[in-house]
């Protein structure tokens, strides 16, 4: 693997970044229409609010400005990992509610699946390129979700496309912000441009 | 006057998944002669305030031993709601009697708690249930002490309120029509942005099978298909399951069926040295069931598949022989193939031939009184030669020119 500083290393990371941050702009738009093919289907009305549910990685971040570009990228995969198993979650239980009666939504929760974890690829590839083995998966999963009622699961459902959505918003300042940083060393503090 | 003992309730108990209600009680009938007839009148009451909902009596005849009574009451609202209260008295003709009798005292009342008399409880109830099509559903919300209720929505509607007590009130929908595949949600919303939920699946009992038809391509497998009438607008887990048993050999197959094909098919194995098949295809939902049966002779439903791998060949001016295979055991039957041949100037002709069925063979064929020179098309289809059913269909076509006179 190319040193962290040599010239194909800053071209690969700059191709990563892009590429990166167009994907999290696809995943948003996409999320955005799962996210009312989702209310409509389940019967939710879009003024519904969602309390912060549990297990799901919240994407407002504190002292956001303050943040590295290693802990952005490891907060950042963290929560993908996070939303892969959740959305992974869902999809089971969408087949098991409905079988086949609304296969729609079972692809566009799918191809969101996929497409969250390509955005992983793209995270860990990036930490490679820090010098950083990204963290290993055991024991990483969402905490089970204790039982919870069929209408208790469509709220949790979308909690965490609402959250995922946000997420995507967020993972594009945050890939923006390491691009600002990169003529420096990574681990500089960014300039503030909190999201 | 006499009046009766009050009588002793032995239990009184809820099953929350059938709001039903179980009494049991002790007749005492040691203490009267044999035969007498008595009367149990029982009283249901609910809410916080403990009204009636409903009195019923109950006949029995004492018989100079002790009896243990049972006595069910399914509550049009769910036991979690409210609490039910029961109490219960009775009235002996006793014949021998001379002067009046009166009923006797009120028993004891009985309760039966509802959630909401459980400070840690809340909730919509009943929970993720299944009712008919046409239903009244009595839906309630439990909410912690201090909340209040603002509305209580059914779907996109909002429903008037009756209280139940200070940590519960319903909402009563009258003859609820189906639901979304996602089932109708039912939504409190309470004070200080809270807000508790239940999804309630409004759905048809299955439909009795339609044209439920049973045959065979290849004695290995038999291929029952049916149309399933009316959707019963319930999916997933809550879908209609489908069993096909076998009354000859007791075998009993579930049939994966997906819900969204407008034909449904089950597979079932042939059985060794079994002809006939006398099925019942078994239907059920959580709403209800019904079956539909059918009795087979499995040498009268054969449908062979395809013929494949068609070639035709021949050196004379006049005659051909083809040769084609179907992938299938037919040892047991005749074959009935019928070879269509066409070319350009002559209209199509039909030939039957009838041979042998084999295991998983190649058959061949001779077809005489051809034309000279003249490029043919074939193609073949077979069936039960004893029993006809059903032709498989065509093969592929194939092209051949008959030689020179």
């Amino acid at each position: 693997m190319a040193a962290a500083g040599s010239p194909s290393a800053t071209l690969r990371r700059r191709d990563l970044r892009s590429r990166g941050i167009r994907l999290a702009g696809k995943m948003r738009s996409d999320v955005i229409d799962l996210l009312d093919a989702y209310m409509e289907q389940q019967g939710l009305d879009a003024s519904v609010s969602v309390a912060a549910v549990e297990g799901v990685p919240a994407a407002a971040a504190e002292h956001w400005d303050e943040q590295t570009g290693t802990q952005r990228l490891l907060e950042n995969l963290a929560a993908y990992r996070t939303f892969r198993a959740l959305l992974a979650q869902m999809l089971e239980e969408q087949r098991e509610q409905l079988g086949e009666a609304d296969a729609a939504l079972g692809r566009a929760l799918a191809a969101v699946l996929l497409q969250v974890s390509a955005f992983i690829y793209h995270l860990e590839e990036l930490l490679r390129l820090e010098s950083r083995s990204p963290p290993s998966e055991e024991g990483t999963g969402p905490p089970l979700a204790p039982h919870l009622s069929l209408f208790e699961r469509k709220l949790r459902g979308l909690g965490v496309l609402r959250e995922l959505a946000q997420w995507a918003v967020r993972s594009v300042r945050d890939l923006r912000q390491l691009a600002k940083a990169s003529p420096g060393s990574s681990s500089a503090p960014s300039p503030a441009e909190s999201p | 006057a006499f009046v009766p003992l009050t009588p002793r309730i032995l239990s009184l108990k809820p099953d929350f998944s059938t709001s039903t209600l179980n009494l049991k009680w002790s007749d005492n009938g040691s203490a009267f002669p044999y035969g007498l007839d008595a009367i149990w009148q029982i009283q249901i009451l609910r809410k916080e305030a403990m009204e009636k909902v409903t009195q019923v009596n109950y006949y029995s005849k004492l018989t100079h031993e002790d009896i243990v009574l049972s006595w069910n009451w399914a509550s049009d609202m769910p036991l979690e709601c409210t609490s039910h209260y029961v109490k219960i008295r009775c009235y002996v003709n006793v014949t021998q009697f001379v002067g009046p009798m009166n009923w006797s005292d009120w028993s004891p009342v009985e309760k039966v708690a509802g959630k909401d008399t459980d400070a840690n409880e809340s909730g919509v109830f009943p929970q993720d249930t299944v009712v008919a099509v046409g239903s009244d559903v009595t839906i309630c919300c439990v909410h912690k002490e201090g909340q209040w209720i603002k509305q209580m929505m059914y779907g996109p509607e909002i429903y008037p309120m009756i209280h139940l007590s200070s940590r519960s009130s319903a909402i009563r929908v009258l003859n609820a029509s189906a639901s979304d595949t996602s089932g109708t949600n039912v939504v409190c919303m309470l004070s200080e942005d809270g807000m508790e939920g239940t999804v309630l699946f409004v759905g048809y009992a299955p439909d009795t099978p339609q044209n439920l038809s049973c045959e065979t391509s290849n004695f290995l497998i038999i291929k029952c298909t049916w149309k399933p009438g009316r959707p019963s607008g319930l999916y997933g887990k809550r879908g209609t399951k489908y069993s096909l048993f076998e009354r000859i050999s007791g075998k009993n197959v579930s049939c994966e069926v997906n819900e969204m094909n407008r034909e449904r098919v089950c597979g079932f194995p042939v059985l060794a040295d079994q002809k006939t098949y006398d099925f019942v295809l078994g239907v059920s939902n959580p709403i209800g069931q019904t079956e539909s049966s059918i009795l087979i002779d499995l040498t009268q439903r054969v449908h062979p598949k395809t013929p494949e791998k068609l070639t035709v060949y021949g050196n004379s001016s006049t005659s051909v022989r083809l040769r084609w295979f179907i992938n299938s055991s037919f040892a047991d039957i005749r074959l009935l193939c019928q070879i269509e041949t066409s070319s350009g100037h002559s209209e199509q002709k039909l030939h039957n031939v009838s041979m042998p069925g084999g295991k998983f063979s190649t058959y061949t064929a001779q077809l005489n009184t051809l034309h000279p020179y003249t490029k043919y098309h074939f193609r073949v289809r077979c069936s039960a030669a004893d029993h006809f059913w059903k032709w498989s269909d065509w093969s592929r076509i194939e092209e051949h020119t008959t030689l020179e006179a």
